[in-house]
Protein backbone atom coordinates (compact mmCIF):
# COMPACT_ATOMS: atom_id res chain seq x y z
CA UNK A 1 0.00 0.00 0.00
CA UNK A 2 2.64 2.51 0.87
CA UNK A 3 5.09 1.42 -2.26
CA UNK A 4 1.85 1.68 -4.30
CA UNK A 5 1.36 5.35 -3.22
CA UNK A 6 4.89 6.21 -3.25
CA UNK A 7 4.37 4.72 -6.99
CA UNK A 8 1.50 7.65 -7.11
CA UNK A 9 3.33 9.91 -5.52
CA UNK A 10 6.35 10.10 -7.95
CA UNK A 11 4.27 9.40 -11.32
CA UNK A 12 2.23 13.15 -10.68
CA UNK A 13 5.71 14.31 -9.75
CA UNK A 14 7.13 13.12 -13.48
CA UNK A 15 3.53 13.60 -15.02
CA UNK A 16 3.33 17.24 -14.09
CA UNK A 17 6.92 17.88 -14.88
CA UNK A 18 6.87 16.59 -18.55
CA UNK A 19 3.16 17.72 -19.01
CA UNK A 20 0.26 15.63 -20.81
CA UNK A 21 1.17 13.95 -23.59
CA UNK A 22 -2.23 15.34 -24.73
CA UNK A 23 -2.84 18.87 -25.25
CA UNK A 24 -0.10 21.50 -25.80
CA UNK A 25 -0.86 23.57 -22.79
CA UNK A 26 -1.70 22.28 -19.31
CA UNK A 27 -5.28 24.45 -19.17
CA UNK A 28 -6.30 23.10 -22.67
CA UNK A 29 -8.82 20.07 -22.70
CA UNK A 30 -8.05 17.50 -25.15
CA UNK A 31 -10.52 16.62 -27.75
CA UNK A 32 -9.88 13.15 -26.82
CA UNK A 33 -11.32 13.93 -23.26
CA UNK A 34 -14.27 15.87 -24.36
CA UNK A 35 -15.49 13.18 -26.38
CA UNK A 36 -14.85 10.67 -23.79
CA UNK A 37 -16.46 13.11 -21.55
CA UNK A 38 -14.59 11.75 -18.68
CA UNK A 39 -16.56 12.52 -15.04
CA UNK A 40 -12.66 12.93 -13.26
CA UNK A 41 -11.11 16.06 -13.31
CA UNK A 42 -8.31 16.44 -15.72
CA UNK A 43 -5.83 16.28 -12.70
CA UNK A 44 -7.04 12.21 -11.93
CA UNK A 45 -7.57 11.26 -15.34
CA UNK A 46 -3.87 12.22 -16.51
CA UNK A 47 -2.72 10.09 -13.39
CA UNK A 48 -5.21 7.24 -14.01
CA UNK A 49 -3.56 7.03 -17.49
CA UNK A 50 -0.22 7.17 -16.05
CA UNK A 51 -0.99 4.10 -14.06
CA UNK A 52 -2.53 2.27 -16.92
CA UNK A 53 0.28 3.49 -18.94
CA UNK A 54 3.00 1.40 -16.29
CA UNK A 55 0.78 -1.52 -15.72
CA UNK A 56 0.29 -2.46 -19.57
CA UNK A 57 4.02 -1.96 -19.96
CA UNK A 58 4.88 -4.04 -16.98
CA UNK A 59 2.20 -6.88 -18.53
CA UNK A 60 3.80 -6.58 -21.89
CA UNK A 61 7.15 -7.34 -20.47
CA UNK A 62 5.33 -10.61 -18.65
CA UNK A 63 4.14 -11.79 -21.32
CA UNK A 64 7.04 -11.67 -22.93
CA UNK A 65 7.32 -8.47 -24.93
CA UNK A 66 10.43 -7.41 -26.29
CA UNK A 67 11.84 -4.96 -24.05
CA UNK A 68 12.65 -2.43 -26.34
CA UNK A 69 9.56 -2.84 -28.46
CA UNK A 70 7.48 -1.99 -25.38
CA UNK A 71 7.77 2.14 -25.48
CA UNK A 72 6.92 2.21 -28.99
CA UNK A 73 3.81 0.13 -28.80
CA UNK A 74 2.45 1.99 -25.58
CA UNK A 75 2.78 5.58 -26.93
CA UNK A 76 0.67 5.24 -29.94
CA UNK A 77 -2.76 3.67 -28.01
CA UNK A 78 -4.95 6.43 -26.00
CA UNK A 79 -5.48 6.27 -22.71
CA UNK A 80 -8.51 4.29 -22.84
CA UNK A 81 -6.95 1.70 -25.16
CA UNK A 82 -4.72 1.78 -22.85
CA UNK A 83 -7.02 1.06 -19.47
CA UNK A 84 -8.72 -1.98 -21.76
CA UNK A 85 -5.36 -3.67 -21.53
CA UNK A 86 -4.45 -2.58 -18.24
CA UNK A 87 -7.47 -4.71 -17.06
CA UNK A 88 -7.69 -7.11 -19.66
CA UNK A 89 -4.79 -8.02 -21.16
CA UNK A 90 -4.27 -11.65 -19.84
CA UNK A 91 -8.18 -12.63 -20.96
CA UNK A 92 -9.38 -10.60 -23.87
CA UNK A 93 -9.37 -11.80 -27.25
CA UNK A 94 -5.59 -12.91 -28.93
CA UNK A 95 -6.35 -13.93 -32.73
CA UNK A 96 -3.41 -16.25 -33.76
CA UNK A 97 -4.15 -19.03 -35.96
CA UNK A 98 -7.04 -19.91 -38.25
CA UNK A 99 -5.49 -23.66 -38.05
CA UNK A 100 -6.95 -24.17 -34.25
CA UNK A 101 -10.53 -25.23 -36.32
CA UNK A 102 -8.76 -28.01 -38.10
CA UNK A 103 -7.76 -29.25 -34.89
CA UNK A 104 -11.02 -28.92 -33.31
CA UNK A 105 -13.32 -30.32 -35.89
CA UNK A 106 -11.05 -33.30 -35.39
CA UNK A 107 -11.30 -33.15 -31.35
CA UNK A 108 -14.87 -33.54 -31.93
CA UNK A 109 -14.62 -36.04 -34.59
CA UNK A 110 -12.94 -38.44 -31.80
CA UNK A 111 -15.33 -37.31 -29.48
CA UNK A 112 -18.13 -38.74 -31.74
CA UNK A 113 -16.23 -41.48 -32.36
CA UNK A 114 -15.65 -42.95 -28.88
CA UNK A 115 -19.09 -42.15 -28.05
CA UNK A 116 -20.36 -44.43 -30.85
CA UNK A 117 -22.26 -42.06 -32.72
CA UNK A 118 -20.16 -42.50 -35.72
CA UNK A 119 -17.79 -44.83 -36.91
CA UNK A 120 -15.48 -42.63 -39.38
CA UNK A 121 -11.93 -43.87 -38.41
CA UNK A 122 -10.57 -46.92 -39.82
CA UNK A 123 -9.43 -49.81 -37.24
CA UNK A 124 -6.97 -52.20 -37.97
CA UNK B 1 -25.38 -41.68 -21.61
CA UNK B 2 -24.05 -39.33 -20.22
CA UNK B 3 -21.32 -39.09 -23.52
CA UNK B 4 -23.61 -39.63 -26.20
CA UNK B 5 -25.71 -36.41 -24.41
CA UNK B 6 -22.18 -34.39 -24.34
CA UNK B 7 -21.89 -35.72 -27.98
CA UNK B 8 -25.39 -33.90 -28.75
CA UNK B 9 -24.93 -30.94 -27.76
CA UNK B 10 -21.37 -30.74 -29.10
CA UNK B 11 -22.97 -31.32 -32.56
CA UNK B 12 -25.91 -29.22 -32.12
CA UNK B 13 -23.30 -26.38 -31.49
CA UNK B 14 -21.77 -27.00 -34.53
CA UNK B 15 -24.73 -26.83 -36.38
CA UNK B 16 -26.53 -23.93 -35.12
CA UNK B 17 -23.58 -21.69 -36.90
CA UNK B 18 -25.07 -23.00 -40.20
CA UNK B 19 -28.36 -21.38 -39.66
CA UNK B 20 -30.41 -18.65 -41.12
CA UNK B 21 -30.89 -17.74 -44.77
CA UNK B 22 -29.75 -15.53 -47.21
CA UNK B 23 -28.34 -12.87 -44.70
CA UNK B 24 -26.55 -11.45 -47.02
CA UNK B 25 -29.11 -10.95 -49.59
CA UNK B 26 -31.29 -9.35 -47.38
CA UNK B 27 -28.62 -6.70 -46.45
CA UNK B 28 -27.58 -5.88 -49.54
CA UNK B 29 -31.04 -5.13 -50.84
CA UNK B 30 -31.72 -3.10 -48.37
CA UNK B 31 -28.23 -1.14 -48.23
CA UNK B 32 -28.67 -0.53 -52.32
CA UNK B 33 -25.39 -2.27 -52.48
CA UNK B 34 -24.19 -3.95 -55.89
CA UNK B 35 -25.16 -7.53 -55.73
CA UNK B 36 -21.78 -8.76 -55.66
CA UNK B 37 -18.10 -6.86 -54.88
CA UNK B 38 -14.35 -8.22 -54.65
CA UNK B 39 -11.38 -6.43 -54.06
CA UNK B 40 -9.25 -8.68 -56.67
CA UNK B 41 -6.29 -6.63 -55.52
CA UNK B 42 -5.97 -7.06 -52.01
CA UNK B 43 -2.46 -8.06 -51.20
CA UNK B 44 -2.35 -11.93 -49.41
CA UNK B 45 0.12 -12.41 -46.95
CA UNK B 46 -0.05 -16.16 -45.85
CA UNK B 47 -0.19 -16.85 -42.57
CA UNK B 48 2.54 -18.45 -40.00
CA UNK B 49 2.16 -19.95 -37.11
CA UNK B 50 -0.06 -17.89 -34.42
CA UNK B 51 0.27 -14.78 -36.55
CA UNK B 52 -2.93 -14.36 -38.26
CA UNK B 53 -2.46 -10.59 -36.75
CA UNK B 54 0.48 -9.95 -38.60
CA UNK B 55 -0.87 -11.50 -41.71
CA UNK B 56 -4.46 -9.42 -41.62
CA UNK B 57 -2.99 -6.22 -40.74
CA UNK B 58 -0.12 -6.08 -43.76
CA UNK B 59 -3.26 -7.17 -45.61
CA UNK B 60 -5.51 -3.80 -44.82
CA UNK B 61 -2.29 -1.73 -44.60
CA UNK B 62 -1.26 -2.91 -48.31
CA UNK B 63 -4.48 -1.96 -49.55
CA UNK B 64 -4.72 1.23 -47.99
CA UNK B 65 -1.54 2.43 -49.99
CA UNK B 66 1.31 1.61 -46.96
CA UNK B 67 2.43 -2.41 -47.71
CA UNK B 68 4.40 -3.65 -44.90
CA UNK B 69 5.67 -7.73 -43.97
CA UNK B 70 3.52 -9.28 -41.54
CA UNK B 71 7.30 -9.95 -39.62
CA UNK B 72 7.34 -6.32 -39.29
CA UNK B 73 4.29 -5.84 -37.73
CA UNK B 74 5.17 -8.67 -34.99
CA UNK B 75 7.12 -6.77 -33.22
CA UNK B 76 4.33 -3.93 -32.93
CA UNK B 77 1.65 -6.42 -32.10
CA UNK B 78 2.25 -9.83 -31.36
CA UNK B 79 2.18 -10.86 -27.56
CA UNK B 80 3.76 -14.26 -27.25
CA UNK B 81 2.34 -14.50 -23.77
CA UNK B 82 -0.64 -14.51 -25.35
CA UNK B 83 -0.12 -16.45 -28.77
CA UNK B 84 -1.81 -14.00 -31.04
CA UNK B 85 -2.42 -10.00 -30.94
CA UNK B 86 -4.88 -8.07 -29.23
CA UNK B 87 -7.19 -5.58 -31.19
CA UNK B 88 -6.50 -2.34 -29.79
CA UNK B 89 -2.75 -2.69 -30.43
CA UNK B 90 -3.98 -3.61 -34.60
CA UNK B 91 -5.87 -0.64 -34.00
CA UNK B 92 -2.70 1.31 -32.75
CA UNK B 93 -0.78 -0.02 -35.67
CA UNK B 94 -3.13 1.48 -38.16
CA UNK B 95 -3.07 5.34 -36.07
CA UNK B 96 0.94 4.71 -35.97
CA UNK B 97 1.26 4.98 -39.44
CA UNK B 98 -1.19 8.27 -39.99
CA UNK B 99 -4.13 6.23 -41.24
CA UNK B 100 -7.55 6.55 -39.25
CA UNK B 101 -8.75 3.22 -37.80
CA UNK B 102 -12.42 3.77 -38.02
CA UNK B 103 -14.17 0.97 -36.14
CA UNK B 104 -18.07 -0.07 -37.83
CA UNK B 105 -20.84 -0.59 -36.35
CA UNK B 106 -22.00 -4.40 -36.51
CA UNK B 107 -24.18 -4.34 -39.24
CA UNK B 108 -23.60 -6.64 -42.23
CA UNK B 109 -24.40 -3.98 -44.46
CA UNK B 110 -21.92 -1.46 -43.10
CA UNK B 111 -19.37 -3.82 -44.20
CA UNK B 112 -20.81 -4.94 -47.32
CA UNK B 113 -20.80 -0.83 -48.14
CA UNK B 114 -17.24 -0.48 -46.76
CA UNK B 115 -16.32 -3.40 -49.36
CA UNK B 116 -18.52 -1.94 -51.98
CA UNK B 117 -16.82 1.75 -51.72
CA UNK B 118 -13.51 -0.60 -52.21
CA UNK B 119 -12.03 -1.23 -48.77
CA UNK B 120 -11.19 -4.47 -47.52
CA UNK B 121 -12.64 -5.18 -43.66
CA UNK B 122 -10.24 -6.17 -41.02
CA UNK B 123 -12.41 -8.66 -38.81
CA UNK B 124 -12.06 -11.03 -35.70
CA UNK B 125 -13.88 -13.95 -35.39
CA UNK B 126 -14.33 -16.58 -32.91
CA UNK B 127 -13.85 -20.25 -34.20
CA UNK B 128 -13.63 -23.16 -32.21
CA UNK B 129 -16.07 -24.84 -29.83
CA UNK B 130 -16.85 -24.36 -25.85
CA UNK B 131 -13.67 -24.21 -23.73
CA UNK B 132 -11.26 -24.14 -26.84
CA UNK B 133 -11.82 -20.59 -28.14
CA UNK B 134 -10.11 -20.06 -31.30
CA UNK B 135 -9.72 -16.29 -32.12
CA UNK B 136 -8.87 -14.96 -35.82
CA UNK B 137 -8.20 -12.32 -37.52
CA UNK B 138 -9.12 -11.92 -40.96
CA UNK B 139 -10.37 -9.74 -44.15
CA UNK B 140 -13.20 -9.90 -45.56
CA UNK B 141 -12.41 -9.19 -49.25
CA UNK B 142 -15.71 -9.38 -50.97
CA UNK B 143 -19.28 -10.93 -51.04
CA UNK B 144 -21.57 -12.34 -53.34
CA UNK B 145 -25.16 -11.87 -52.07
CA UNK B 146 -26.64 -14.46 -55.51
CA UNK B 147 -24.84 -17.85 -53.76
CA UNK B 148 -24.95 -15.52 -49.88
CA UNK B 149 -21.51 -15.89 -49.58
CA UNK B 150 -18.26 -13.50 -47.99
CA UNK B 151 -14.98 -13.69 -49.56
CA UNK B 152 -11.62 -13.37 -47.12
CA UNK B 153 -8.29 -13.29 -47.07
CA UNK B 154 -8.16 -16.18 -44.24
CA UNK B 155 -4.87 -17.52 -42.63
CA UNK B 156 -2.47 -19.62 -45.61
CA UNK B 157 -6.19 -18.80 -47.63
CA UNK B 158 -5.56 -16.41 -50.35
CA UNK B 159 -9.52 -16.46 -51.42
CA UNK B 160 -12.01 -18.27 -48.34
CA UNK B 161 -15.79 -18.30 -49.46
CA UNK B 162 -17.60 -18.47 -46.42
CA UNK B 163 -21.38 -18.93 -46.56
CA UNK B 164 -22.59 -15.76 -44.82
CA UNK B 165 -24.76 -17.00 -41.83
CA UNK B 166 -21.38 -19.26 -40.90
CA UNK B 167 -19.46 -15.76 -41.24
CA UNK B 168 -22.18 -13.75 -39.25
CA UNK B 169 -22.01 -16.63 -36.61
CA UNK B 170 -18.23 -16.78 -36.47
CA UNK B 171 -17.98 -12.88 -36.15
CA UNK B 172 -21.04 -12.02 -34.03
CA UNK B 173 -19.38 -14.52 -31.53
CA UNK B 174 -16.38 -11.65 -31.68
CA UNK B 175 -18.59 -8.92 -31.21
CA UNK B 176 -19.22 -8.19 -34.26
CA UNK B 177 -15.50 -6.15 -34.81
CA UNK B 178 -14.55 -4.93 -37.71
CA UNK B 179 -12.26 -1.91 -38.80
CA UNK B 180 -10.90 -0.39 -41.84
CA UNK B 181 -8.07 1.70 -42.26
CA UNK B 182 -9.48 5.10 -43.78
CA UNK B 183 -6.90 7.87 -45.43
CA UNK B 184 -6.96 10.84 -43.82
CA UNK B 185 -9.96 13.30 -45.25
CA UNK B 186 -11.94 10.18 -46.36
CA UNK B 187 -15.24 8.82 -45.01
CA UNK B 188 -16.44 6.29 -44.49
CA UNK B 189 -19.29 4.49 -46.59
CA UNK B 190 -21.88 4.84 -43.69
CA UNK B 191 -20.41 7.75 -41.65
CA UNK B 192 -21.20 7.80 -38.13
CA UNK B 193 -20.54 11.37 -36.81
CA UNK B 194 -19.60 9.96 -33.06
CA UNK B 195 -17.14 7.34 -33.95
CA UNK B 196 -15.18 9.65 -36.95
CA UNK B 197 -14.58 12.07 -34.73
CA UNK B 198 -13.61 9.56 -31.85
CA UNK B 199 -11.10 7.70 -34.27
CA UNK B 200 -9.80 11.26 -35.60
CA UNK B 201 -9.44 12.50 -32.10
CA UNK B 202 -7.54 9.10 -31.45
CA UNK B 203 -4.87 10.66 -34.39
CA UNK B 204 -4.58 13.71 -33.10
CA UNK B 205 -3.73 12.37 -29.54
CA UNK B 206 -0.64 10.48 -31.02
CA UNK B 207 0.46 13.77 -32.73
CA UNK B 208 -0.92 12.90 -35.71
CA UNK B 209 -2.06 16.70 -36.53
CA UNK B 210 -1.81 16.99 -39.94
CA UNK B 211 -3.99 13.50 -40.61
CA UNK B 212 -6.25 14.53 -37.97
CA UNK B 213 -6.86 18.34 -39.31
CA UNK B 214 -7.62 16.95 -42.59
CA UNK B 215 -10.33 14.31 -41.18
CA UNK B 216 -11.73 17.13 -39.09
CA UNK B 217 -12.24 19.10 -42.19
CA UNK B 218 -14.21 16.30 -43.53
CA UNK B 219 -15.93 15.92 -40.96
CA UNK B 220 -16.95 19.92 -41.11
CA UNK B 221 -18.04 19.20 -44.46
CA UNK B 222 -20.33 16.23 -43.79
CA UNK B 223 -21.76 17.42 -40.26
CA UNK B 224 -21.63 21.64 -40.74
CA UNK B 225 -23.45 21.75 -37.86
CA UNK B 226 -21.27 19.49 -35.13
CA UNK B 227 -19.56 21.52 -32.64
CA UNK B 228 -17.11 18.77 -32.10
CA UNK B 229 -15.05 18.69 -35.43
CA UNK B 230 -15.20 22.32 -35.52
CA UNK B 231 -13.56 21.77 -31.73
CA UNK B 232 -11.61 19.17 -32.79
CA UNK B 233 -9.65 21.75 -35.49
CA UNK B 234 -9.15 24.33 -33.29
CA UNK B 235 -7.33 21.98 -30.79
CA UNK B 236 -4.71 21.01 -33.85
CA UNK B 237 -4.26 24.68 -34.66
CA UNK B 238 -3.42 25.34 -31.01
CA UNK B 239 -1.07 22.51 -30.97
CA UNK B 240 0.51 24.24 -33.62
CA UNK B 241 0.51 27.47 -31.97
CA UNK B 242 -1.96 28.96 -34.24
CA UNK B 243 -3.88 30.94 -31.96
CA UNK B 244 -5.96 33.38 -34.01
CA UNK B 245 -7.10 30.31 -36.14
CA UNK B 246 -7.45 28.32 -32.82
CA UNK B 247 -9.66 31.03 -31.24
CA UNK B 248 -11.71 31.19 -34.42
CA UNK B 249 -12.58 27.22 -34.01
CA UNK B 250 -13.45 27.45 -30.47
CA UNK B 251 -16.01 30.40 -31.06
CA UNK B 252 -17.41 28.47 -33.85
CA UNK B 253 -17.96 25.87 -31.94
CA UNK B 254 -19.53 27.52 -29.19
CA UNK B 255 -21.77 29.25 -31.51
CA UNK B 256 -23.23 25.87 -32.38
CA UNK B 257 -23.18 24.57 -29.03
CA UNK B 258 -22.65 26.85 -25.96
CA UNK B 259 -22.54 24.59 -23.35
CA UNK B 260 -19.51 22.96 -24.90
CA UNK B 261 -17.34 23.53 -21.45
CA UNK B 262 -14.39 22.33 -23.72
CA UNK B 263 -14.38 24.76 -26.48
CA UNK B 264 -15.53 27.42 -23.73
CA UNK B 265 -12.13 26.67 -21.47
CA UNK B 266 -9.58 26.67 -24.44
CA UNK B 267 -11.10 29.94 -25.84
CA UNK B 268 -10.19 31.55 -23.54
CA UNK B 269 -6.32 30.26 -23.08
CA UNK B 270 -6.76 31.06 -26.90
CA UNK B 271 -7.18 34.54 -26.17
CA UNK B 272 -4.86 34.90 -23.43
CA UNK B 273 -2.28 33.49 -25.97
CA UNK B 274 -3.18 36.48 -28.41
CA UNK B 275 -2.44 39.06 -25.74
CA UNK B 276 -5.82 39.75 -24.42
CA UNK B 277 -6.27 38.26 -21.21
CA UNK B 278 -9.00 40.68 -19.66
CA UNK B 279 -11.16 39.63 -22.68
CA UNK B 280 -10.64 35.95 -22.12
CA UNK B 281 -11.83 36.25 -18.34
CA UNK B 282 -14.67 38.12 -19.96
CA UNK B 283 -15.40 35.67 -22.17
CA UNK B 284 -15.28 32.87 -19.96
CA UNK B 285 -17.03 33.94 -17.56
CA UNK B 286 -20.01 35.43 -19.78
CA UNK B 287 -20.18 31.72 -21.40
CA UNK B 288 -19.74 29.88 -18.32
CA UNK B 289 -23.90 30.70 -17.31
CA UNK B 290 -24.35 28.02 -19.93
CA UNK B 291 -22.61 25.13 -18.69
CA UNK B 292 -24.84 23.13 -16.60
CA UNK B 293 -24.44 22.66 -12.78
CA UNK B 294 -22.82 18.81 -13.29
CA UNK B 295 -20.73 19.68 -16.04
CA UNK B 296 -17.69 17.53 -15.31
CA UNK B 297 -15.52 20.41 -16.48
CA UNK B 298 -16.74 22.98 -14.46
CA UNK B 299 -13.64 22.54 -12.06
CA UNK B 300 -11.33 23.10 -14.85
CA UNK B 301 -13.54 26.29 -15.96
CA UNK B 302 -12.70 27.63 -12.76
CA UNK B 303 -9.38 26.71 -12.43
CA UNK B 304 -8.54 28.30 -16.06
CA UNK B 305 -10.99 31.28 -14.49
CA UNK B 306 -8.92 31.78 -11.28
CA UNK B 307 -5.33 31.42 -13.24
CA UNK B 308 -6.27 34.27 -15.76
CA UNK B 309 -6.93 36.21 -12.43
CA UNK B 310 -3.60 35.58 -11.02
CA UNK B 311 -1.87 37.18 -13.53
CA UNK B 312 -2.80 40.26 -12.82
CA UNK B 313 -3.22 41.83 -15.95
CA UNK B 314 -5.42 45.50 -16.20
CA UNK B 315 -5.63 46.40 -19.79
CA UNK B 316 -4.67 44.61 -23.30
CA UNK B 317 -4.55 45.75 -26.56
CA UNK B 318 -7.45 48.09 -28.01
CA UNK B 319 -8.15 45.15 -30.91
CA UNK B 320 -9.23 42.53 -28.19
CA UNK B 321 -12.68 44.21 -27.89
CA UNK B 322 -13.73 42.76 -31.17
CA UNK B 323 -13.12 38.88 -29.62
CA UNK B 324 -16.25 39.84 -27.50
CA UNK B 325 -18.38 41.53 -30.23
CA UNK B 326 -20.19 39.14 -32.87
CA UNK B 327 -20.11 42.35 -35.14
CA UNK B 328 -16.41 42.93 -34.67
CA UNK B 329 -14.24 41.09 -37.45
CA UNK B 330 -11.23 41.30 -35.81
CA UNK B 331 -8.55 39.16 -38.08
Amino acid sequence: MIFRKAVVYALCFAVFNLGSPLVARAELVGTLQAVESSTRAQDLATVSAALARQEVREQMAALGVDAADIDARVARLTDSELQTLADRMGEMPAGGDALAVIGIVFVVLVILELVGVIDIFKKT
Amino acid sequence: MRCRALAAVLVAAGLTACAGPGSLLESSRGAALPPSVELRSTPFHSQTDQQCGPAALATVLGAAGQPVAPATLEREIFVPGRRGSLQPELVGAIRARGLLPYELGGSLDELAAELAAGRPVLVLQKQGLGPWPAWHYAVAIGYDSERDVVLLRSGTTERLELRAPVFEASWSRAGRWAVVALEPGTLPAQPDLSRYVHATAALESVGRLDAAAKSYQAAVRQWPDAPMPRFGLANVAAARGQWSEAERGYRAALKLEPRLAAALNNRAEALAQLGCPLTARRELERGAAAIGPDDPLRATLSLTLAELEARGNTSEAQACRCYGMDACTAP
